[in-house]
This record gives structure tokens, sequence and C-alpha cells, in this order.
């Protein structure tokens, strides 16, 4: 017993050693020599992405990579500011985003950070980012409670508490809605907050909610609540979730005889949408500061250059990244240093009045962006305004 | 351009040469049309009908688990990505070779049953050699799901995709409810199937042979029966089974991702242990309760909790009968 | 010094400590025989439970964590009762079940906030440096910030959790319970006849592992400030079994050794991450085909006792004949 006892606590003593040699091997023969935070050779400000590039809503981190690849390469071309982009993969879960950032502040000494994908990331990434006294801005957060995290933590994509409100005064005004049905995807933070957004607005606007479904991402059977849903008759139905089960219930309302208009929320608002449910998207609405069919210079070229370089049609994902990249660049121009992270931090906060492909963009005190919104609806396959 | 609930859009519902942009619509339950105006009773039948459809997709894909169990004696966790394998390579042949419904039915029964073939031949046979715990094949069959899933993943990308609007749907009365074709063809598909099994296992020698093997694996050997064989033929035989069910639950549902084999395949799971173990008309009825029990729970009351009733209803089983509905009594524990 | 007190490193460190507490969890109920695929449920309730308790409660950590290890095994109750009497692809097929049960509940409670998760749940590293500054520390030591200091204390509290988990498995397979368990393992039929109680064993096994995946659960959450459902999801449970799977079922250095190399080697292979999950199930079939009892065994860890001690061990029989009694 004795005996076995030491051998076992020799064993842990081995083992204890082994493992703090190969971590400290490991550590030392990759640390660099100590460099500038922020910079490589030449003045290039290191910038960390974090994305949900694998898995399975990799579809939406891979638009965020497109849009702001395209961004880098016309920056750099510019030649006001040189980027460097470090791409590290979330998958969408949250241990691996700690790690990523993690891995881009201490390893890669980058200046900011771009992204994460997912607000349930943020949540878990942002704290550490803000202690650390990096930048990060979310391109794609859309819920509640981003910026609050922390002085350091920003983000360019409009809040739904921003955008929803928009489309339902609208709706309302143009199809006088009184009871109306939602649905959401509970399984979803975007559906969830979207939901809450949705009461709020509705019962603001008086109009009283006959109904509450639910679906989970990834449902593709939506008769059910469907026909729950027509037979109480609503005046129209309001649906928060992604584009992929927004087409799919797109279609199956369609297809059992719900003829009044769909609101969505910012789920909706992507080409994949129209492509899934064809002729069933008629008719849906939904409030985006990103509007392809916009008669603006910057957008058609944005258009075209995504077009040529993707050979598919940009979504709100990859226009929200574009314009992002291209903040951060005037911020890391106007704060004259490509290493110094309170300095951008502070030139982030007072960035006002950028014109970019998703319109005019302010950040406001709280960092949150300030921008306008337009209401669109399908006509003919594509968005267009409604008016 | 409306769709409106109205007489005209009934009719050309049924007229099966219609308006182009209707042909896009996979039907499921287009039935609803007519209970907009309708009471609470025909609603309450038109969810019946989307129950047992539904639940006769969840029999399916329980037919092929309760196959390998009854032989094997392992559950096959893999076999849901099998269906969405299945499911998969029935699109492909669709989009790019223009083969037709049945085609590509065939295409994906294929493709099942080599995936089956090689999973039995990488996967479970070095295991059988080697006399490990009950647990082994379980978690190896975990790991092919994994690796099929991922696979998935790379090779179709994560968006759902669908089958073209080739397939023209139309449109059946009886007796005041509407059920359309793909959903009469899922229905006749697994009662043809599953009475055809059994007709198999119980008149023909091969049929017979199977029953052995799954009796007691040494006796059949004993009693000349190519165990080896027999056990390859089971796993392709099922697997065959799972991919069919890809192609018709894609055609229902229509949409098709990679992570639509672990959904599936959990409720394949409940199915099983509703039915029992390795019980064929366990499998077929448990999985038309399921089906039925989804959809009325969505009706009548939280559609938030659907997804947990398969398993809530598991767990209650186990408590009073866990040998499921149809199961012996000495499929129960091990004793 | 400077490189291993990276934060980068000291959050992997405490992500591999937790790693192992969670693959301890599934060796105990693994070492009866059965395979609990629900952990990562159980760990969702450690949890929730003990992150509402430090939230809303205001409870202190040493009350908070305990008490949503005790709530996991309490519903482990509620599995474990009917299934252990049951054949073990019973229990891992209910527990299975029981994962995705607890997933829509955590999805539609109120109290949860559903697919929003909790944000802003206090940091061990955190309420750690506060403590060091009271006690003065406020400037560090030598080149560390106090916030280091919090991590590193964080660290070293997670490990002597987890040595005291492994101290406490190790007693455990040597004293009787652990001998029963193992009998039950090798052959339950056998076991029960020579008088054991297989149904109170396994459960209890099972009850055990339900608890220390709450801890493990409650740990996790406050070292990262935001729990989610999807945290929690069936590919979670999955990656618990390979950590035994990987390292070693029979002996508890394999979850250690096992969660080790599967929560290191994605940062080491960062450029492999779009194949990874097909390699976690190359694994488990290899593992399975060619090493059942994963990377270390008993068999192992007495060739490598029998390197150090030189001396002989029990697993080595002494040369000498011996006479068969009829």
């Amino acid at each position: 017993m004795v005996s076995m006892k030491k051998g076992v606590i020799r064993k842990c003593v081995v083992s204890l050693l082994a493992m703090s040699m190969m971590i400290m091997i490991g550590g030392c023969s990759s640390s660099e020599k100590p460099v500038a935070q922020g910079a490589s050779a030449g003045g290039t400000a290191k910038l960390g992405v974090v994305s949900y590039l694998t898995g399975a809503g990799a579809a939406y981190g891979e638009s965020i990579r497109q849009g702001l690849e395209l961004s880098r390469d016309e920056i750099n071309a510019k030649g006001k500011v040189k980027l460097e982009l470090i791409f590290e993969d979330s998958k969408g879960e949250k241990n691996e985003a700690i790690n990523a950032v993690n891995k881009l502040i201490h390893k890669d000494n980058v200046v900011a950070i771009l992204g994460p994908t997912l607000s349930g990331e943020m949540f878990a990434v942002g704290p550490i980012v803000n202690q650390e006294g990096v930048s990060i801005m979310g391109t794609s957060l859309t819920v509640e409670g981003i910026t609050e995290i922390g002085d350091y933590v920003f983000r360019n994509s409009l809040p739904e508490f921003a955008a929803i409100p928009q489309s339902v005064k609208k709706a309302k005004e143009k199809y006088n809605l009184k009871k109306v049905a939602v649905m959401y995807s509970d399984n979803n933070d975007l559906g969830v907050s979207g939901f809450k957004i949705f009461e709020k607005a509705l019962k603001e606007n008086g109009i009283e909610i006959i109904a509450v479904e639910t679906f989970a991402d990834k449902n593709t059977d939506f008769s059910a609540q469907l026909t729950k849903i027509a037979t109480l008759n609503p005046d129209a139905v309001l649906v928060a979730g992604l584009y992929q089960e927004g087409a799919l219930i797109l279609k199956k309302a369609r297809e059992i005889g719900i003829t009044v208009p769909i609101i969505g929320n910012n789920g909706f608002n992507s080409p994949q949408l129209i492509k899934s449910a064809g002729s069933a998207a008629e008719g849906a609405i939904v409030s985006s500061p990103w509007y392809p069919g916009k008669d603006d210079a910057k957008v058609k070229n944005f258009i075209a250059a995504y077009k040529a370089k993707y050979n598919k049609e940009p979504d709100q994902f990859a226009a929200q990244a574009y314009d992002a990249l291209q903040i951060m660049a005037i911020a890391i121009e106007q704060s004259g240093s490509v290493t110094d992270r309170k300095k951008l931090r502070d030139t982030l906060a007072t960035i006002k009045d950028y014109s970019g492909v998703t319109g005019k963009f302010s950040f406001d005190a709280k960092r949150n962006p300030d921008m306008d919104v337009t209401v669109l609806i399908v006509k003919d396959g594509k968005f267009t305004e409604l008016k | 351009m409306g769709y409106r609930a109205s007489l005209a859009s009934y009719v050309t519902l049924l007229n099966p040469i219609s308006h182009p942009q209707r042909l896009l619509y996979r039907i499921f339950s287009s039935t609803h049309i007519v209970t907009l105006r309708l009471g609470g009773f025909r609603l309450f039948w038109q969810q019946m009908v989307n129950g047992i459809t539904l639940g006769s997709t969840y029999a399916l894909i329980a037919l092929g688990y309760t196959l390998i169990f009854g032989v094997l004696n392992i559950v096959n966790m893999a076999h849901g990505e099998i269906f969405m394998f299945g499911a998969f390579v029935g699109l492909m042949l669709a989009t790019h070779f223009n083969v037709g419904i049945f085609g590509a039915l065939l295409g994906a029964m294929v493709a099942g049953a080599g995936l089956g073939y090689l999973m039995e031949r990488l996967a479970l046979r070095p295991l059988r050699r080697r006399n490990v715990s009950e647990l082994a094949p379980l978690i190896s069959t975990i790991g092919v799901s994994i690796f099929l899933e991922s696979l998935a993943l790379r090779l179709f990308g994560p968006q759902a995709q669908s089958f073209p609007a080739v397939y023209s749907t139309q449109l059946f009365e009886i007796g005041g409810l509407k059920i359309s074709v793909v959903q009469i063809l899922i229905l006749a598909i697994s009662f043809g199937l599953m009475l055809m099994l059994r007709f198999w296992l119980s008149k023909t020698r091969l049929g017979k042979s199977i029953r052995a093997t799954a009796e007691n694996i040494e006796t059949a050997n004993l009693l000349g029966v190519d165990t080896q064989k027999i056990i390859v033929l089971t796993v392709m035989l099922a697997s065959a089974l799972g991919g069919g069910a890809g192609v018709l639950v894609g055609l229902a549902f229509n949409a098709i991702e990679p992570t639509m084999g672990i959904t599936m395949g959990f409720k394949g799971l409940a199915v099983l242990i509703l039915g029992g173990l390795g019980n064929i008309t366990g499998a077929m009825v448990g999985g038309l309760l399921l089906g039925v029990a989804e959809i009325l729970s969505v009706a009548y009351g939280v559609s938030s909790y659907r997804d947990a009733v398969a398993f809530g209803l598991i767990i209650v089983l186990l408590f009073l009968r866990p040998q499921g509905l149809f199961g012996s009594q000495e499929q129960q524990g091990g004793r | 010094m400077d490189t291993i007190l990276n934060p980068y490193y000291l959050q992997i460190i405490m992500f591999i400590i937790i790693n192992a507490i969670l693959g301890i969890s599934i060796y105990l109920t693994l070492a009866t025989g059965q395979l609990s695929l629900g952990n990562a449920g159980f760990m969702s309730i450690g949890a929730y439970v003990s992150a509402l308790l430090t939230l809303k409660a205001g409870m202190p950590l040493y009350m908070a964590v305990p008490l949503g290890g005790a709530a996991a095994a309490i519903m482990a109750a509620v599995i474990g009762i009917p299934t252990t009497r049951l054949r073990g692809i019973y229990l891992a097929i209910a527990t299975l079940g029981f994962g995705e049960v607890i997933r829509v509940i955590i999805l539609n409670l109120t109290i949860t906030n559903g697919a929003l998760g909790l944000s802003g749940i206090p940091s061990m590293g955190i309420m750690l440096s506060k403590g060091l500054t009271a006690m003065g520390l406020g400037a560090g030591i030598g080149n560390m910030s106090v916030r280091q200091l919090g991590t590193i204390a964080t660290i070293l509290i997670l490990a002597s959790i987890l040595g005291f988990l492994v101290f406490f498995s190790l007693r455990l397979s040597t004293s009787r319970l652990g001998r029963a368990f193992a009998a039950i393992k090798a052959d339950e039929h056998a076991a029960e006849i020579s008088g054991i109680d297989t149904r109170y064993c396994k459960l209890l096994a099972f009850f055990m592992g339900a608890f220390v995946a709450g801890i493990a659960g409650g740990l996790a959450a406050h070292i990262s400030f935001y729990i989610g459902p999807k945290d929690f999801a069936y590919h979670r449970a999955v990656e618990i079994l390979l950590f035994a799977v990987l390292g070693g079922s029979n002996v508890v250095w394999g979850p250690l050794l096992g969660s080790v190399i599967l929560t290191s080697l994605p940062e080491v292979l960062r450029f492999a991450t779009e194949y990874r999950e097909m390699i976690y199930g190359g694994i488990l079939v290899a593992m399975m085909a060619f090493r059942p009892q994963g990377l270390i065994s008993e068999e192992t860890l007495g060739y490598w006792q029998k390197k150090f001690t030189s001396r002989p061990t029990a697993t080595k029989p002494i040369g000498l004949p011996r006479r068969t009694t009829p």
C-alpha cells in the first residue's frame, strides 16, 4: 500500500513537472521579441478578427469575412493606412472565442478587434477585452446590452431596438394594423431579443398581440404554428429569427393561405431570404440600414466590387463588416498611431458623420450606431423601399 | 399577386398544370386552405393528419435503428447522419442529373447502403473481433456520426437547400381533409416497407437467417448461417432505409442541411425506446405516436416545449415500462 | 517567467482543469460500466443554479458552486432511479434525452433568460484580485499585476479542487466500493451473484458523476462572465466523453490526460480548426477499434510504476511454480 502510494505521488510530481515544462517550452519557443503593441514592419496596423467561420452558422461568418477582406484591400490600395487582418475562427462557441481574443491580444498584439459574430460570444469576451484595454467592435450584434459591457466595446451594427420600431410604425400606418400574431425562434438570442422588442413596439403603437408561437433554429416544419395563427385571423404576422427559418415560414404561410403582411426582424434582411422563399417572399417587410437598391454611388460600387470578387450578392453582414473596417481605418488614421490602443479607442468614440454603404453613421454616447433606417418591402423579387 | 384562401386558388392547386410558381411549393399540408373557416373539430383532424405524416417519417428512421439493434444489439448513433447523407445524395442527383423522384430515392438508398457497409467494415467489425463491452460500438458509432456531420458541412455547406421545382404536387380529398402527393408517398412507402419487412423476415430464407442471427449469433453460426454476411446485409439494408427516409423527409419539409441528422436521429432514438428495442411494429406505432404527440403539443399546448416531448416521453416510459410499448419482458435489463 | 503568465496560456490552463473535472465526472460513471451522455446537461444545471445564486441572491462562491452540484445530483435521480436497473444502453439514451430536455427547459424559463443567457456573472479572478487588494497586494508582486495574481489564485483553487477529486478517485478505486464498481464493470451478472448490490452501486456512481459535473459547471460559469444554452449542447457531451475515451476510461489519470490533450491541441493546431470535428470522430472510432481502454490503462500504469519504483508490483506475478488446486 505504501509503495503504491509513493509510486502514485511520484507519478503526480513527474507529470506535473512534465506539464509545466511542456508549457514553458511551448511558451518560450513561440514568444516573439517584445514588439511594439499592434504593429508589424512599416507601420501597418494589426487588427484581429474573431468570426464564425466553420460550423452550422458559418454562412454569416463567411459573409463578414468577405466584407472585411474587400474593405481591407480597398483601404490598403488607397495607401493612407495599411491594415493587416488576423482571422480566428470561433466556431460560434464561447470558449473558442475567449481563446481567440486572448491569443489575438497577448500573442499577436493586435491594436483592436473586430467581431465576434454572435451576441453570446460578445458577452463572454467583451469583459475580457475591455479589461485589457483593447477596443472591440461588433459588426453583426443587434441585441441589447452589448456596449454596456465597457468603454472599449463598440458596434456598428444597428441594434434591433432602433430598427424594429421603425418597421412596426410604418406597417401600422400603411396597413392599419390592429391585431397581430408573433412567431420567434426561442433558442436563438436574436429571436428572443427580437420578440421582446416587437412586444414593446407593438404595445407602444397600441396593437394587440393575439398569438405568440415559437419555433427553433433549424426547424423545418411550421405547419402546426401557422395553422393555429391562420385560424385567428391576424392583420399581420411578425417573425423574429434567422433568414433560413424566415424563408420556410414565408413559404408555408403563403401555402396555407395567410395573405396578410409578414414583418421580419433583422434576420429577414438577406438576399438569401428571397432566394430560398422565391415568390413567397413578396410582401415581406423589414427595416434595415442596408438597402442594396439605394441610389448611391458608394453602394453601387460596393455591390459591383463584391460581386466581382465573390460572385454573389452582398448581404447585410458583409455590408456592415465592410463599413466597420472603413470606420476603423479612419480612426487609426486620425489617432495618428498604429499601436496605441487607448488612443484608438478614444478616437473611435468620436467618429461622426461617416458616410458608408450602410448610410450615414456616427457613434452615439454609448458607442452604439446612430444611423438612419429604411423600411424595406420585397417587391418583384427585390428589396424596395416601403413608402 | 396574392395568395388568397379563395376557391380560385383552391382550384388551381388541384390542377396539376397550374401557375409555374405553384410548383415551387412542396405542399405538405395545403389542406389548411379549407380549415381556415372550419371549426375546432376539423382542425383537430387536420392536425392529426399533420401528426401522422410527421410520425411516419419518424417511423421510417426508427425502422433502421431497430433493424440494426435486433441483429447487432447495438444502437447505431450514426443512423441520423446516414439519413442526412441520403437526403443530400438524392438532392445532388435531382439537381445535377435531373433524375426525378424515384431516381433520387434509389440513389439515396444505394448511398445509404454504401455508407452502412463502410461503417460496418471500419467501425463495427473490428469491435466484434475483440469482444468489447456493449458501450464500445455505441461510442464508435457516435464517432462516425460526428465525422459524417462535419464531413457533410464541408462538402455541402451549412446552408439549407431544397429539391428543385420539377416535382408536381397534387391534392387528394379524403373525407374533407386534403392530403398532398408527398404525404401519401411517405405514408405508403413506410407502411409498405414495414409490411414487406415483416413478410420477408418471417417467410424468406434470408429473412429467417437474419432472425436467427438476431436471436443468438453462435447458434446461428453452428446451424450454418453465414452470420458475417447477414450482419453486413442487415446494416446495409437498415442504412438504405435511412437514406431513403432522408429523401422523403427532404421532399416533405423542403429543407436539407447537414445538421438535420442530429435532431432526426434523436427522435428516432426516442421512437426506438418507445416501441421497444428491436421491435419493428413497435417502431412504426411508436413513430406515429411521437409525430402526433409533437404536433398536438404545438397545436394545443406550449409550442416551445415540442422538442422535449420526444424525450420527455422516453423518460416517463422508462419509469413505467422500460421495454417499450411492444418490447418483450426479456429485453428489459440484462438480467 | 513572463511567458507562462501570459493570460492566453493561463486561460487555457483554466479550461484544461475544468475539462479534467468533467472528464472525471464521466469516469466515475464509466467505472461501473455505465455511459452517461447527459453530463453536459448536469453541467448546465450546476452552471445555471450557481450563476443565478451568485448573480441574483448574492451568495458567496464557496456556497453557490456546491449547491449547483447538489442540484445536478438531485436531477440525476430523475434519470438514475428508473434506468440503473436496466442495461447500460438505456441509461446512455435516457441521459442523452435528459440533456435535451434540460436544454429545452433552460430555453423556456424566464429566470434563465432563455436563449440570451446569463451575462455579467461575477468572475472568480476578479473577486480574488479584489480580495488580494484588500489584503494590501494592490500593486502586485514583482512585475505581475494584481489581476494576474487573481487569475493565478483562481488556477490554484481550481487545481486544488481537481487534486482533491483525483485523490478521492484514487482512494475510491482501492476501496471496497471501488472494487464493487470494477466488478460490476467487468461482469454485472457475476457481481450481483457474489452479493454486490449492483443497483445501489450504479446509482451511487451516477450520482457522483452528476455531482462532479455540476461542480464543474458552476466553476466554468464563474470564469467566463457568461453562460448560454448553446454552451451545453450535445456536442459538449460528446467532447466530455472524448476525454475519457481518449485518455483512458479505467484510471482517473486517463481523463486528465485526455483533457490536457484535447484542450490544448486545438490551440496548437489552429490551422486545422475546420477538420477538428472530423478528427474527433475519427479518434473515437480509432480508439474503440484499436485501444478501447484508452491511452492510459492499468497495465500502462503498472508498467511505468515498475520503471520508477523498480519494485515488483502486484500486477506482475512472482515466477514460482504454483500448484493449482482442483
